[in-house]
């Protein structure tokens, strides 16, 4: 009795030393050292497994031969980034540099350089105005980003023969009759692949509901359950429940695995792509014939791109800016940046990099339309939850038994009480 | 001058080295630093993988975390209280019972039936044994992500088999459709559980006395009920090992639901464990301190759940029988 009792009391202080240990650890680290780091650690996404550590390890020759700081490079596929940088924060490890697709959480939190710290002038001026307001944050420019991709309408031009249509569609009726006219071709053809299930349906919602006249959010206000939106998801319901033109299940159907797929087995008349897909369908798909067009119109205006752009975002850590400074000013030199989006098959952030991409043919449909583009709301923190929610419970909004109204209402409430 | 033979040397000699080897310790106890120069090794691995990550695991429960990691607190009670009230609970846990039932008594009555036959001897006995070895040799991930393949509604195998063979006329959405999901997933975890748990019950098998089942045949007993009153108490053992081993590795499992379930938005078909995860990393909380103490909780689940079958098993009876 007297030993157990004993022997509980050496667990129970150890357990109680060990809580203050751990509680410690995951606080931020302290600033005690001062002067310049050696080296800077360096976290980015694996876009694709052969271009991406090409660069970047090139990249690091040059960044080490120029500045003599030391750089350590992680490349880190985008399924296990999230994880593995929200341990990095809570550990305490910070990275140099971070490429993330999010990154307001982390300014909000007050972890971030602001471009005035650490982005040549220059530099800044360089990048395309709608790019610098994304990346802005409470008035200062937090978010760098490291390239972006435009949708586009996908379709395929054999089996739009095949069904007898001529054009792209313009607007949803068109757009309607024409997938109801590919999915009649029978022999497992659908009209239109839909990708809402959790992988990136934050991407096919915000498409669909810019072509609608509709936003996320309008200036400071959130207007996720307006009426435009409710019609917009609506409509996406229905293309898979009342019309039946999508592939089966399109709630539950990723992007990459499913409709690109789709699309590049020519199964599916049309897809909202982006430039790699079309880079896969040059390459490895090569008797699926297609074309490009802007998406079709629910309200009559003009088509609207969506946009996506990801961060290169950098801590402050004691002693780094220099390192980080120099960093950006490698990365931002024409010669790199391009580089790196050619390889990778995505548009350029820089006005520079647009003049030099222009003269390429292919990307024509959506360089036009870059500096006017939409994007998601990825200055506000609460986006970072917001598109969560989007893309766990979407595909439930969409089943036949779903209510979008109700999913609509529910992210507003979410957004307004910021939780 | 007597003769002193070797034998009685060795006789007088031996009984005096035991009694200095007594006196020296008596045996099986050593000093605090002796056994700790032993114990070392394994004590710092068990510290550095069991006590520490427990350890930081309990207090990640008690904090309050930003959805980028940043640890804003203390927590309190809060991060139990929303895992406990979360509105998806229910459905999880109903799910994991039914994972953890359905996968074990499956893997269970396969693998006994198994045993019987790979037990015994025929052509080719060596070539089935390895084919049974094989799923359990195979990465989880990667069987998963074959069986995602071979599951799909567009391109998959299966379906493509069940068409031509008239079995059904359009194909089934084993991974989308709710009533599919749940069933082929057990049917993974039951493929990837039955080599371990049919070669333990092979061992056990072969450990059964042979004089017993003669003794059975002279008595005129027919094959089955050779088999329910000799076969299966003397395997007891083994499928107590089996049945706690496979619940807690069936309960901690986590490639299969989390590749076959990948594209299904909500928490319909998650386990414990892969909603603690999405917990983590993928839900709108995005919440490592709720999290936290969603594992926590499954911790202590597995721990009542192997009680509760061990006490239903009359345990301790069974091991002062054997």
């Amino acid at each position: 009795m007297k030993k157990q009792l004993r022997w509980g009391a050496i667990v129970a202080t150890a357990t109680l030393a060990s809580l203050l240990l751990a509680s410690c650890g995951a606080s931020a680290p302290s600033s005690s050292s001062t002067g310049s780091v050696k080296s800077i650690k360096v976290v980015i996404a694996a876009y694709s497994k052969d271009n991406t550590p090409k660069f970047w390890n090139a990249f690091k020759a040059k960044y080490e031969k120029q500045t003599g700081i030391k750089l350590n490079l992680q490349i880190i596929d985008w399924n296990d980034l999230d994880q593995q940088s929200s341990t990095m924060v809570q550990s305490g490890a910070l990275p140099d540099i971070l490429n993330e697709n999010a990154y307001a959480s982390y300014a909000a939190s007050g972890l971030l350089y602001n471009s005035d710290q650490v982005l040549p002038a220059a530099t800044k001026a360089d990048i395309i105005p709608a790019f610098v307001k994304s990346g802005t944050y409470k008035g200062k420019f937090y978010g760098m980003p490291d390239l972006s991709s435009a949708r586009a309408l996908f379709y395929n031009t054999d089996l739009f023969k095949k069904a007898g249509i001529t054009a792209a569609p313009t607007s949803w009726d068109e757009f309607v009759a024409d997938a109801k006219k590919v999915t009649a071709l029978g022999g497992g053809t659908v009209g239109y692949a839909q990708p809402l299930g959790p992988e990136e349906a934050q991407a096919e919602l915000a498409i669909w509901l810019f072509n609608n006249g509709g936003s996320f959010k309008t200036g400071q206000t959130w207007t996720i359950n307006s009426a435009a939106n409710v019609k917009t998801l609506e409509f996406m319901k229905s293309l898979s429940v009342t019309d039946k033109v999508t592939q089966n299940n399109p709630g539950h159907t990723n992007r990459t695995d499913g409709a690109f797929s789709l699309f590049e087995q020519g199964k599916a008349g049309m897809v909202v792509g982006f430039s790699p897909l079309q880079a896969g369908l040059d390459t490895q798909y090569k008797n699926v014939k297609y074309a490009i067009a802007p998406m079709p119109s629910g309200d009559g205006a003009a088509p609207q791109t969506y946009g996506v752009t990801d961060y290169l975002m950098s801590f402050k850590k004691p002693g780094n800016e220099a390192a980080v400074k120099a960093f950006y000013k490698l990365y931002y030199s024409p010669s790199e940046i391009n580089t790196w989006i050619k390889a990778e098959g995505f548009l350029p952030v820089t006005t520079s990099g647009l003049k030099l991409f222009s003269s390429d043919p292919k990307l024509k449909v959506y360089l036009d339309t870059l500096p006017n583009i939409h994007l998601t709301p990825t200055d506000d923190p609460e986006w970072d939850k917001i598109a969560l929610t989007i893309k766990q419970n979407i595909g439930l909004a969409v089943a036949p038994n779903g209510d979008p109204k109700k999913f609509l209402d529910d992210l507003q409430a979410q957004a307004v009480a910021g939780k | 001058m007597t003769v002193v033979t070797p034998g009685q040397d060795a006789e007088r000699i031996q009984p005096r080295r035991r009694r200095v080897f007594k006196h020296r310790r008596s045996p099986g106890t050593a000093t605090i630093g002796e056994a700790l120069l032993w114990l070392g090794p394994a004590l710092i691995l068990i510290i550095g993988v069991v006590i520490y990550p427990a350890i930081t695991l309990v207090a990640t429960s008690f904090n309050k975390y930003s959805i980028i990691g940043l640890r804003i607190g203390p927590a309190g009670f809060s991060n139990y209280v929303n895992f406990l009230t979360s509105p998806d609970l229910g459905q999880v846990v109903w799910n994991t019972v039914i994972w953890v039932g359905a996968v074990v008594a499956l893997t269970i009555l396969i693998s006994l039936a198994l045993a019987q036959f790979l037990s015994k001897e025929f052509f080719g006995r060596r070539f089935v044994r390895w084919a049974v070895i094989v799923p359990w040799a195979a990465a989880l991930v990667i069987s998963s992500q074959l069986f995602r393949l071979m599951f799909d509604y567009y391109h998959g195998i299966i379906n493509q088999a069940l068409i031509d063979l008239g079995v059904i006329h359009k194909p089934i959405d084993f991974l989308g459709d709710p009533h599919w999901t749940m069933p082929s997933m057990i049917a993974v975890g039951v493929f990837v559980s039955i080599p371990f748990t049919a070669y333990l019950f092979v061992a056990g098998l072969n450990a059964i006395p042979s004089d017993v089942y003669e003794a059975a045949r002279i008595d005129g007993s027919s094959g089955w009920q050779t088999y329910r009153q000799i076969t299966l108490p003397l395997l007891r053992p083994a499928i107590l090992i089996g049945v706690v081993l496979n619940m807690i590795y069936v309960f901690n499992s986590f490639p299969i639901n989390w590749i076959l379930n990948g594209s299904n938005p909500g928490f319909g078909n998650d386990t414990l464990i892969t909603y603690m995860y999405k917990l983590a990393f993928k839900s709108a909380a995005h919440d490592v301190g709720e999290s936290a103490a969603a594992g926590i909780f499954n911790v202590i689940i597995i721990l009542i759940a192997v009680g509760i079958y061990l006490r239903f098993v009359n345990w301790r009876e069974s091991e002062k029988q054997s």
